[in-house]
């Protein structure tokens, strides 16, 4: 079986390689890009209008599976073989830019009309940041915010334009909503023991005043007080902890939750298949007026120090960055730039959602980045875990997470 | 010369020949891989000395840190409730099924054939299924249990620590017992039917036919089928990434599963290499077990 992949796998890159080299003339320069990006996502079709220029560069794509990216790049680069570009997740740029593997591309940025620090969101910017230096460029960005079902908002008598701003609300009308008769949680959001535990925790730990070098702060304490009272009064699942956002928000489309906490991506499903009126809101706040946060998410763009052709390179992604005006329109994704205003898609719910989604960003910031961060989430995940089953309370949770955490940190 | 090349054509060489063959094949797909295993495990690799071989060597380094952490003994004991549940519970509800079938009603054959669906299908796919089985708010599990009264609010199987390593053991169950049953049938049909006709004539009952001819007779089948068990249910993975993630809190993380999650969540590949050779042990012991089993069956 595995040898009839690989063959087929030959047979198409062969066929590739035959045809870039067909319609490439012969001085043209040759680059590789990775990237998990599917036909419908930007990627490819970046690529592909890069390529139709012809401007004596020819980029040769390759999709790479999510869960593959870091091992098969990691491969790549270890035996010698590493492509140009590669888009890769935010929390694991540093790990690439700490042991050198990527190229320091702030000479560039600092000479590029194109690509200015200045116009991008802080969040992403730090996230692609090792040592006061660039080592990327922001590909896209995402966060989390809280969405709300304005019909359940009513029939429980409460406002359906004023959502719960801080902690304590988010609580009280959790408890509200919650109706165990009609199969209806008051809160759908994901405690899974991976990466999007993480990812939803640690802006209420931010919030809350704690990081992840202070995961055992008071005010993340607190954040995991709240989601233990969640959980152990049953205002969500507790299918919670092994559920991730994606299907969570699937029980607040369907309407046996009232609210979710998720980010963007859910829009497209969301206005196709949620049948009620719904709207999204900030992350609630410990008090009024306590400093917001949130969790930053998507892919940047790298290019390998390895790279025969860095000069090439970082045109190819010029040109990328140039088209992130189209981004959202084209492909539903959010450009990490703070210049550029997207226009309106048309349908209210999702554009009242996105103004909603991009005064989040403001507040978004990137796990890390540290180069062990996968050791440094685990630990974090471990504390939700043990805390929400029962099985430590948040406070020791959380201070054995600080301590794994030190260890890490050295 | 000569001597040599017939030899090789008929007497001693020509059996050095055929036992070296799968030898070496062995050695090149099997034994260098474990090698390199166990190799790993006394070394520091990380993702970017994973493609050289001069890594720092640490000795029992890893090993030590392993047992020095706070969740290997629950693992470790976890996977033990995990192999032991569902060897059980795949060779009684096997052997039960097998025995039944034997009784030969018609359409038996056809039957048990369709049994063996569960075992041709991919474990991603089955364990995506029990996962909806198994969800606590929408799942039918639940709905059976509750509408016939056996429990009164819904059990959360995959979030609930109390219960989620048994919410793997009974997908692995219903995934394993087919084929228990189609070798336990094999060796059913194996027995010769004149020593039950004989027994019978000197008046045994049928339990006494079962404890003093049936069980016997299956002894080296039994052995073989539990040590493949063992080496199955050690395999188990896909049911785990598809219904608790080894979750919550580890409550139903087992050693294959926590080797992955090592190696490739966390980058710490000598860790998950080192738990690799813990396994192997045992593998090993059950691998002896098979053979010895098997090594008095007649081959005729």
């Amino acid at each position: 079986m595995a040898i009839r992949k690989f063959a087929v796998l030959g047979a198409l890159a062969l066929a590739g390689v035959s045809l870039f080299g067909l319609s490439a003339k012969a001085e043209d320069v040759k680059l590789t890009l990775w990237s998990l990006d599917k036909d419908i996502q930007p990627a490819p079709n970046l690529v592909k209008e890069f390529n139709d220029q012809h401007n004596g560069i020819t980029i040769e794509y390759r999709l790479i599976q999510f869960d593959d990216v870091v091992t098969e790049a990691m491969r790549a680069y270890a035996t010698g073989q590493a492509p140009d570009i590669i888009a890769v997740d935010n929390p694991e740029h540093a790990l690439f830019s700490s042991r050198g593997a990527f190229l320091d591309l702030t000479d560039m940025i600092k000479n590029s009309k194109v690509i200015k620090p200045e116009n991008y969101f802080p969040g992403p910017l730090k996230s692609v940041e090792w040592d006061g230096k660039y080592f990327g460029v922001p590909k896209a960005t995402n966060t989390i915010a809280l969405y709300y079902n304005k019909d359940m908002f009513k029939a429980k008598g409460l406002d359906p334009n004023k959502p719960p701003q801080t902690w304590d609300e988010l609580v009280e009308d959790a408890r509200k909503l919650t109706d165990p008769a009609k199969n209806v949680y008051g809160l759908a959001f994901s405690a899974k023991a991976n990466e999007e535990g993480t990812f939803q925790f640690l802006p209420w730990a931010q919030m809350g005043g704690g990081s992840y070098e202070h995961i055992n702060a008071d005010g993340a304490v607190k954040a995991l007080e709240v989601w233990k009272t969640i959980i152990d009064e049953k205002l969500a699942s507790p299918d919670t902890l092994t559920r991730g956002q994606w299907d969570s928000t699937g029980t607040f489309n369907s309407g046996n939750a009232a609210m979710a906490i998720s980010g963007p991506w859910e829009l497209d499903r969301m206005t196709k298949e949620a049948k009620f009126d719904w709207g999204v809101t900030l992350l609630p706040v410990p008090k009024e007026g306590a400093e917001r946060s949130s969790a930053m998410g998507d892919f940047n763009w790298a290019v390998f120090s390895t790279s025969k052709h860095p000069a090439e390179a970082f045109k190819a992604l010029e040109y990328f960055a140039s088209q992130d005006d189209k981004m959202f329109k084209n492909f539903g994704q959010l450009p990490a730039r703070s210049d550029i205003s997207i226009p309106e898609t048309g349908q209210p719910l999702k554009d009242a959602a996105l103004k909603v989604f991009l005064e989040q960003l403001k507040y978004a910031k990137p796990r890390g980045p540290h180069p062990q961060w996968p050791k440094i989430s685990k630990a974090i995940q471990d504390a939700i875990q043990a805390a929400l089953t029962g099985q430590m309370s948040p406070k020791d949770a959380l201070d054995q997470a600080a301590d794994k955490i030190k260890a890490v940190l050295g | 010369m000569r001597r040599i090349l017939s030899s090789v054509r008929d007497g001693r060489g020509f059996d050095i020949v055929l036992v070296a063959f799968p030898l070496g094949f062995l050695f090149l797909m099997a034994g260098l891989p474990l090698i390199y295993n166990v190799v790993m495990s006394f070394q520091e690799v990380d993702m970017f000395s994973l493609g050289t071989f001069s890594r720092p060597w640490v000795g029992f380094k890893n090993y030590v840190d392993l047992f020095a952490q706070p969740e290997t003994l629950p693992i470790l004991y976890n996977t033990a409730i995990f192999v032991v549940g569902s060897i059980a519970g795949q060779f009684l509800i096997g052997f039960g099924l097998a025995l039944f079938f034997w009784v030969n009603f018609p359409g038996a054959s056809w039957l048990r054939g369709l049994f063996l669906v569960s075992w041709v299908m991919p474990g991603l796919v089955v364990g995506a299924i029990w996962n909806w089985i198994l969800s606590g708010d929408f799942g039918v599990l639940n709905f059976i249990l509750k509408d016939s009264g056996i429990i009164s609010g819904n059990i959360f199987w995959r979030s609930d620590p109390h219960y989620s390593l048994y919410a793997v053991i009974i997908a692995n169950i219903w995934l394993g017992t087919s084929f228990n049953m189609i070798l336990l049938s094999v060796g059913l049909s194996g027995i010769p039917g004149d020593l039950y006709e004989a027994a019978e004539l000197d008046g045994a009952t049928a339990w006494q036919r079962f404890w003093t001819i049936t069980l016997p007779m299956m002894r080296s089948t039994i052995g073989a089928i539990i040590a493949l068990g063992l080496i199955f249910t050690l395999q188990q993975f896909d049911l785990f990434a598809a219904i608790t993630s080894g979750g919550p809190n580890n409550s139903s993380n087992v050693t294959q599963y926590w080797a992955w999650d090592l190696s490739f969540r966390q980058y710490d590949f000598a860790k998950g290499a080192t738990i690799s050779v813990i396994m192997i042990v045992f593998v090993m012991f059950a691998s002896v077990v098979y053979v010895r089993s098997t090594r008095h069956e007649v081959r005729g």
